[in-house]
């Protein structure tokens, strides 16, 4: 499969009277734009606001982060099976929106989470406060079942998304890379199969409202495990429905982007063969994670690997998927490395999961999410505060009079995400 | 009968109020979720087997105060040592998770509630699709 993504660089959003992409400013109709967002019967009020990188803004609680694509030559379109038609995407041309994002925010339940500064120490944790953030502020009707309106407020989201990106349609990209990956045929061929085999095992929460993701439209939850081009991720074949764990959950934008696949695609061929993508889930039923990691095994097995990347997406409950994978991999002869992260407690000295092994010998961190942080107070909060006091790692007082928080990493979005997203390392 | 081939134990008034004419539900009113696991892990002992897992979702324990595990209604005679080991590791991570400190709003507790709720009826397709238990 043979992807070009040609990158156009967007250095502001401003409102105006048209939505266009000018001078690398994406200009906002918001009447125009909230449109169809505001055509869904179950959502009440709806408008846009503008973060800029720097700016004295918190943006609470978020839902999901998006990056507006547009595919403009090859078979299908962007979010296939949710928002395009169902067929398969990864080859031809995609244009991306590169600096930009469409942010969704609005509490979905009494304890969503989620915070994104755009300055100060917060924004150092988050990947999303160096974006142009086009954040949709959405409240549903009165009486909304939870199900109902986190189902409304992802499809508004990716609506939106899908709208901009088809802005980029004739533009000239800034800057264009090509991503290819070779069939199972041609990595058994010179130069690749002088390397070793290396797939990339990558989990997705699938357990439960608010906890969900799919893939090109299928509920992950009720598959098994199965194989996926490396390119069809930067179409949008895997979106995310999941608004817990705000540090270590894949937003859509992480899916569109994600590290591991980048890494491995440009060391194929010099110092590995990337030979494929598995995705797992991680269920509630017992059998259903016995299940999907013995497949996950025997996926690998079949490709012949040497060795696996394992991402998690979660916490606590994944945390046994984590290691179920990890030691089937392992007892198949696939060396393997785990990206997690952890909850160590405050002072990082307990046990940071859920699950160990032995044979989890090589694990890459993404840090402590239980670490607490103080938060300086922002001018201006998108979103509402209402519930910081009950995201996840905040704690009653929180939320102090100045306006600043004291909370744990976790209430971060993507501050210890599991796919080694985060622009603080130890490297 | 599916309704007699599992039980699920909970402290979740919402999870009782909808399943209980259709499973066999034990629920424990007033009861925290330590409560609910540490009565899972005794039916353990017992030959009792867990079918879903006891950390069920990514709500902390810190935060979320209800628990539900799905479990055969029917036990065997030796202990199940796969349902043992997530049981213990499961009260590991919540007995070492901080106490919760704050009460919440009534409609707080009831999207906890529903969530909870979703989590075990995710389940529910996999537990109907199963033969034996």
């Amino acid at each position: 499969m043979k992807l070009e993504l040609g990158y156009i660089d967007i250095k502001g959003i401003r409102f105006g009277d048209h939505n266009a992409v000018e001078d690398h400013v994406l200009v906002v109709n918001p009447e125009e734009l909230l449109e169809p967002v505001l055509a869904d019967p179950l959502i009440k009020t709806a408008h846009f606001e503008i973060a800029n990188p720097g700016e004295s803004i918190r943006i609470t609680p978020v839902k999901d982060v998006i990056e507006p694509r547009v595919k403009v030559e090859g078979p299908g379109g962007i979010f296939p099976g949710v928002i395009s038609k169902v067929h398969t995407v990864g080859s031809g041309k995609t244009h991306v929106l590169r600096g930009m994002a469409v942010v969704t925010a609005g509490p979905i339940v009494g304890f969503q989470e989620g915070i994104i500064d755009m300055t100060g120490v917060g924004a150092e944790y988050t990947p999303f406060s160096k974006l142009h953030n086009l954040v949709l502020v959405m409240e549903a009707v009165e009486g909304t079942g939870q199900h109902e309106y986190e189902k409304a407020a992802r499809m508004a989201g990716l609506t939106t998304a899908v709208a901009i990106g088809e802005l980029a349609r004739d533009l000239t990209p800034d800057e264009s890379v090509v991503y290819e990956t070779p069939t199972i045929a041609e990595g058994y061929q010179e130069p690749l199969s002088n390397l070793p085999r290396v797939g990339y095992v990558m989990m997705l929460q699938s357990q439960g409202l608010l906890h969900d993701t799919y893939v090109y439209g299928v509920d992950a939850k009720r598959t098994i495990s199965t194989l996926i081009g490396a390119t069809e991720l930067m179409d949008g074949a895997i979106i995310s429905g999941n608004c817990v764990s705000a540090c270590d959950k894949n937003t859509t934008y992480h899916h569109l982007n994600n590290p591991v696949i980048r890494d491995l695609l440009e060391a194929h061929g010099k110092t590995l063969n990337f030979v494929g993508v598995i995705i797992t889930n991680e269920n509630v039923y017992l059998a259903d994670k016995i299940r999907s990691s013995d497949w996950t095994a025997k996926l690998a097995k079949f490709l012949s690997l040497d060795g696996a990347i394992v991402s998690q997406e979660g916490f606590g409950n994944p945390d046994t998927d984590l290691i179920m994978n990890c030691t089937k991999l392992e007892n198949n002869g696939v060396k393997t490395v785990i990206i997690t992260d952890e909850y160590a407690g405050a002072d990082g000295k307990s046990q940071p999961l859920a699950d160990a092994d032995d044979l989890a010998d090589a694990v890459v961190t993404a840090g402590n999410a239980n670490e607490m942080i103080v938060l300086p107070p922002m001018e201006r909060v998108i979103g509402t505060l209402n519930f910081v006091n009950k995201i996840a790692g905040g704690h009653d007082g929180s939320l102090r009079e100045d306006g600043s928080i004291e909370t744990e990493l976790q209430a971060i979005m993507g501050s210890t995400n599991e796919l080694g997203f985060n622009r603080l390392s130890a490297r | 009968m599916l309704t007699s081939s599992f039980q699920i134990l909970t402290n979740n008034p919402l999870v009782a109020e909808s399943f209980s004419e259709r499973f066999h539900v034990k629920f424990f009113d007033d009861a925290n979720d330590r409560d609910v696991l540490r009565n899972v892990r005794d039916l353990v002992h017992l030959g009792y087997r867990v079918l879903t897992a006891p950390l069920s979702g990514s709500v902390k324990p810190w935060e979320t105060p209800y628990r539900s595990v799905m479990m055969t209604s029917d036990h065997g005679d030796e202990v199940d040592a796969f349902s043992l080991d997530i049981m213990e590791r499961a009260l590991a991570v919540i007995e070492k998770s901080k106490d919760r400190p704050w009460t919440y709003t009534p409609s707080v507790l009831y999207d906890f509630q529903v969530i909870d709720l979703s989590l075990i009826e995710s389940a529910l397709p996999s537990v109907e699709a199963t033969g034996r238990l």
